[in-house]
């Protein structure tokens, strides 16, 4: 007796087991009903098609996403948007997962991403050319250069949201205490750094207690760029290094120079220091080389600030990185004319990205809303042009467009940079030593292809 | 004594042939669930590791095409030299630092409980809580520079306060000072269980013969906790080859690389290079490392370690 009880636990608990496993994959479709209705078209008036929106974000991200999902499922009572969402540490490895699990149940329909040439080549997203030669979307209101960023292979993979669009944030108090004149719309490297030097503030020791411009070291791709320098011959196949050449490297010295004087403070201070948004707010830099996604906290924050372009070289150029996150559709999604709908109004002037603008999340990626009174309210900054002037000097040279950009950045060319911005090489030795690292690099993975 | 157990083990749990299959049945869930999430995927990271394999799946068969390019990739070796260095610098200085404390507290002094209280904190400690607070300490204008400064000024030492987390010639130490920070309690715990295991006869032996206390120390306390030792130094070597948490909290690799650890640099290469086969490539050279080490280490314990059964 008490043996058959055994087995029948034990046997019981293998066959609950099995029962679990077995549900596990169909326990999240809970798309389940859809499927039949989106294989038959005639069914569908027995409910809405379901698509799955992924996004990373905090909360108050999400929220703003929800409100964005709420407005599009009022307008196609059609399509109902499941959203899943993750914090920015756990979204990528698990999107990852979805997609290597093959399966159209979980895999996202539509997803935001980045760096999307990464993922196009693994094949897991879809090539959006047909849908937009299909349905007339207006791929000519983005700003120039930005829909590079989402391509692969001369392919659209992909709509980015919004673009960085970085300018000088400056404390108008700390100007008028310095005697400085507020910026002009087309003030030069000579004009900063003069104005630089007024604003930076020392003690007995020489140690700053006040900088001039706190900025990201990622930041640096602009002054780069503006001195016509850059970090690749070319950025969708590449064939070697150019950072190490002196226009390159006079731009890589305009910054270390401004950490090594007192001027900037160094990254890694600025990261101990809590941010540029932290310093910014309690003094302890004047200006700040950022993108608009500060002016919601400094409005909030109540501070006396403008925002001017970012300052050019007497003989270079005006240059904006053209990149940014994109909505992407999935090719393992089963609902692919619905995720069609809802990218094309997700990325219309006046759908999502009137919603993501109004709210005071992007600096958006179309430039008719950029335009708008959307855009252009008359909420503090009050030079809120200098964000339409740098991005229309938009352009690529900030990243490469192949798959294998990611790890040529996050393992060679950013730490190499990191030795520079600490001051323990000048530029043109960190700039040397990169390069000579990238061009292996490219080399073992036979670039040019 | 074990001797002892074992017969009583024998008793109360005799095997018994006709509960066998019962048995089986009972292992199975957990034996799925082993097979399932360690064996198949230790062995399919094999598997990859051989292959050309993104993210969706295989692609070809290619040899030992990764283990090459893995060869020849320079931020391997740094992060193989950088392990090297928190291997060096932190299994010793956490046995040491661990015993000090064990013996420090082993003693009849005031407020023992309390002490062992507070030093065996950091273990239970998120480790994460524990990176914001130290990355003030050290931050270039914080409290332990702002002490050594005072210190070396006393002794009248030029001292320039060193960048601790934003240099790449002390970034290794800021993980170091972490990981110590947070591991030493648990080297105490284990010590001081040990030493309590001490007989007291043979103390009182030594003493009769004369010994001082260095002599207890070393020929009576040291060979005696040696299995302890021993224990320490094969868990702490291979907590050292997988550190991860440690630098990526407190300073995710940078600043150059400089305090990336093998482990990290397997977990970039997975999920932000999407390179699932020299990750998986990675994994498995490191595994044959410790592999490698905790064998050797087996082998040298015959010379220094004294088991009391002998």
């Amino acid at each position: 007796m008490k043996r058959l009880q055994l087995s029948a636990i034990a046997g019981l608990m293998i066959v609950a087991m099995l029962a679990l496993a077995a549900c596990a994959p169909v326990a999240p479709g809970a798309a389940a009903p859809a499927a039949p209705a989106a294989g038959d078209a005639e069914t569908a008036a027995a409910g809405p098609t379901t698509i799955t929106w992924a996004f990373w974000g905090s909360p108050e991200e999400k929220a703003s996403h929800e409100r964005v999902a709420a407005a599009f499922m009022q307008e196609h009572p059609e399509i109902k948007i499941e959203v899943w969402h993750q914090p920015w540490d756990d979204y990528f490895t698990k999107i990852q997962a979805l997609w290597a699990s093959g399966d159209a149940k979980v895999i996202p329909d539509v997803a935001f991403l980045w760096p999307t040439p990464r993922y196009a080549a693994e094949g897991v997203l879809e090539n959006l050319d047909p849908y937009i030669e299909q349905s007339g979307y207006d791929i000519g209101d983005y700003w120039p250069g930005l829909l590079e960023s989402a391509k692969y292979q001369g392919n659209i993979y992909g709509f980015p949201r919004d673009i960085e669009s970085n300018i000088i944030y400056y404390n108008r108090d700390m100007f008028d205490a310095a005697g400085v004149a507020y910026p002009s719309n087309d003030w030069t490297w000579d004009d900063f750094l003069a104005a630089a030097e007024k604003l930076t503030q020392k003690d007995a020791n020489g140690n700053t207690t006040v900088y001039a411009l706190a900025a990201e070291g990622g930041k640096w791709t602009k002054w780069v760029n503006q001195n016509g320098g850059s970090i690749l011959d070319d950025y969708s196949n590449p064939s070697k290094c150019m950072l190490a050449d002196p226009a390159s490297v006079a731009g890589l010295q305009f910054f270390a120079d401004m950490m090594n004087n007192g001027l900037a403070m160094r990254p890694a201070d600025l990261n101990q220091a809590g941010g540029d948004a932290s310093v910014f707010s309690s003094g302890q830099a004047a200006m700040i080389l950022q993108n608009s996604s500060r002016v919601s906290t400094f409005n909030q924050a109540g501070l006396n600030y403008d925002i001017a372009p970012a300052p050019t070289p007497a003989d270079g150029k005006r240059w904006n990185g053209a990149g940014g996150a994109a909505w992407v559709m999935s090719s393992g999604s089963d609902n692919k004319e619905a995720a069609w709908t809802f990218l094309e109004w997700l990325q219309s002037p006046e759908g999502g990205e009137k919603l993501y603008t109004a709210a005071g999340e992007i600096f958006p990626a179309l430039q008719s809303v950029a335009n708008s009174p959307t855009f252009l309210t008359d909420q503090p900054p009050a030079n809120k042009e200098a964000f339409l002037t740098e991005a229309g000097a938009s352009d690529v040279g900030g990243f490469g467009y192949f798959p294998e950009w990611g790890e040529l950045s996050g393992s060679i060319i950013e730490p190499g940079l990191e030795r520079v911005w600490a001051g323990e090489v000048s530029a043109e030795e960190g700039a040397t030593d990169i390069c000579s690292q990238v061009d292996a690099f490219l080399a073992e993975n036979s670039y040019p292809q | 004594m074990s001797t002892d157990t074992r017969v009583r083990a024998r008793g109360a749990f005799r095997w018994r042939p006709d509960q066998q299959w019962e048995a089986y049945l009972f292992l199975v869930p957990s034996f799925l669930g082993f097979f399932v999430f360690v064996v198949l995927a230790v062995l399919m990271s094999l598997g990859i590791s051989f292959s050309d394999w993104g993210l969706t799946g295989w692609k070809a068969f290619v040899g030992l095409r990764n283990y090459q390019a893995l060869l020849r990739d320079p931020v391997f070796w740094q992060t193989a030299s950088n392990t090297v260095f928190y291997i060096v610098t932190i299994v010793p200085l956490q046995l040491l630092i661990g015993l000090a404390m064990a013996l420090a507290l082993n003693q009849a002094i005031r407020g023992r409980i309390f002490y062992r209280l507070v030093y065996f904190m950091p273990v239970v400690t998120t480790i994460v809580a524990g990176a914001i607070v130290f990355r003030l300490l050290l931050s270039t204008n914080g409290p332990l520079n702002e002490l050594l400064g005072n210190a070396a000024g006393l002794l009248g030492i030029p001292f320039s306060a060193p960048n601790w987390l934003g240099s790449s010639d002390y970034s290794k130490w800021a993980v170091v000072i972490l990981t110590l920070w947070k591991n030493a309690g648990f080297t105490m715990v284990v010590y001081l269980a040990a030493l309590q295991g001490v007989p007291q006869e043979l103390y009182d032996a030594a003493n009769t013969d004369g010994a001082g206390p260095w002599q207890r120390f070393w020929n009576v306390t040291l060979p005696l906790i040696s299995p302890t030792t021993f224990f320490l130094l094969v868990l702490q070597l291979i907590g050292a080859f997988q550190l991860f948490t440690e630098p990526f909290v407190m300073t995710r690799g940078g600043p150059a690389n400089s305090s990336l650890s093998v482990v990290q640099y397997i977990y970039l290469t997975a999920f932000r290079d999407i390179r699932m086969d020299k990750a998986s490539a990675m994994a498995w050279f490191l595994f044959i490392f410790i592999f490698a080490f905790t064998l050797l280490q087996n082998r040298l314990q015959q010379r220094w370690v004294y088991y009391e059964s002998e």
